[in-house]
């Protein structure tokens, strides 16, 4: 009986107005995927400039991953990948 | 023997003969002692996103090549002396693609357009 109570609670209304005060937790949380892993994804590679540029912000900083929703792993590739881009002077 | 792929800033102010002196110099490097060159490309003058040495732009060559330990001892030596050259930069691949051309494919592109 537990479990079916559990999925029920999965299944509330997924508008985050419909919230009863601004301190509740929403449970309704947008999609998270990482956009670099998986199937036919593109290849994180120093000389690949155009997609490093998607994750970096204007002042050249890279964005964390809580923002780009990128994977640990692919995180930590990005990092480096970037950096050799910088030594090169092409970002 | 594993992968590699070395590229190597040149000096804008070079001249077209001395740039094809230093690919051959470094190709030369790779070929003597014992490495194996699957590629080379010529990136073309790029500008830097920042300057370099008070430099906007630079040569870009990129080598993809196959080599033991001593090679990448013996090509760092030479481009740390090299006054023609900016920088260098070596990575350590256990595959090498040889199809995508990242630099290539736009000037080809914008000559179309």
């Amino acid at each position: 009986m537990k479990r079916k109570s559990n999925k029920k609670f999965n299944k509330r209304p997924q508008n985050p107005l419909n919230k009863l005060s601004l301190f509740q937790k929403s449970d309704s949380r947008f999609s998270k995927k990482c956009p670099l892993s998986g199937k036919d994804a593109p290849v994180v590679d120093y000389k690949n400039i155009k997609l490093l540029k998607r994750y970096v912000s204007d002042t050249d900083k890279i964005m964390p991953s809580r923002i780009t929703s990128v994977s640990q792993n692919k995180q930590r590739k990005l990092t480096s990948e970037i950096k050799k881009a910088k030594i090169l002077g092409l970002m | 023997m594993n992968f590699y792929e070395h590229t190597l800033i040149a000096k804008q102010d070079i001249s077209t003969p001395e740039l094809e002196k230093i690919e051959k110099k470094y190709t030369d490097i790779i070929n003597k002692t014992d490495g194996k060159i699957v590629k080379v490309e010529k990136w073309g003058l790029l500008s830097f996103a920042k300057k370099i040495k008070a430099y906007n732009k630079g040569f870009y060559i990129h080598y993809k090549f196959e080599a033991e330990r001593e090679t990448l001892e013996e090509i760092k030596k030479n481009s740390v002396i090299d006054n023609s050259l900016l920088r260098h930069l070596t990575v350590k691949y256990k595959k090498l693609d040889t199809e995508t051309e990242y630099f290539n494919e736009k000037d080809s592109n914008e000559k179309k357009k």
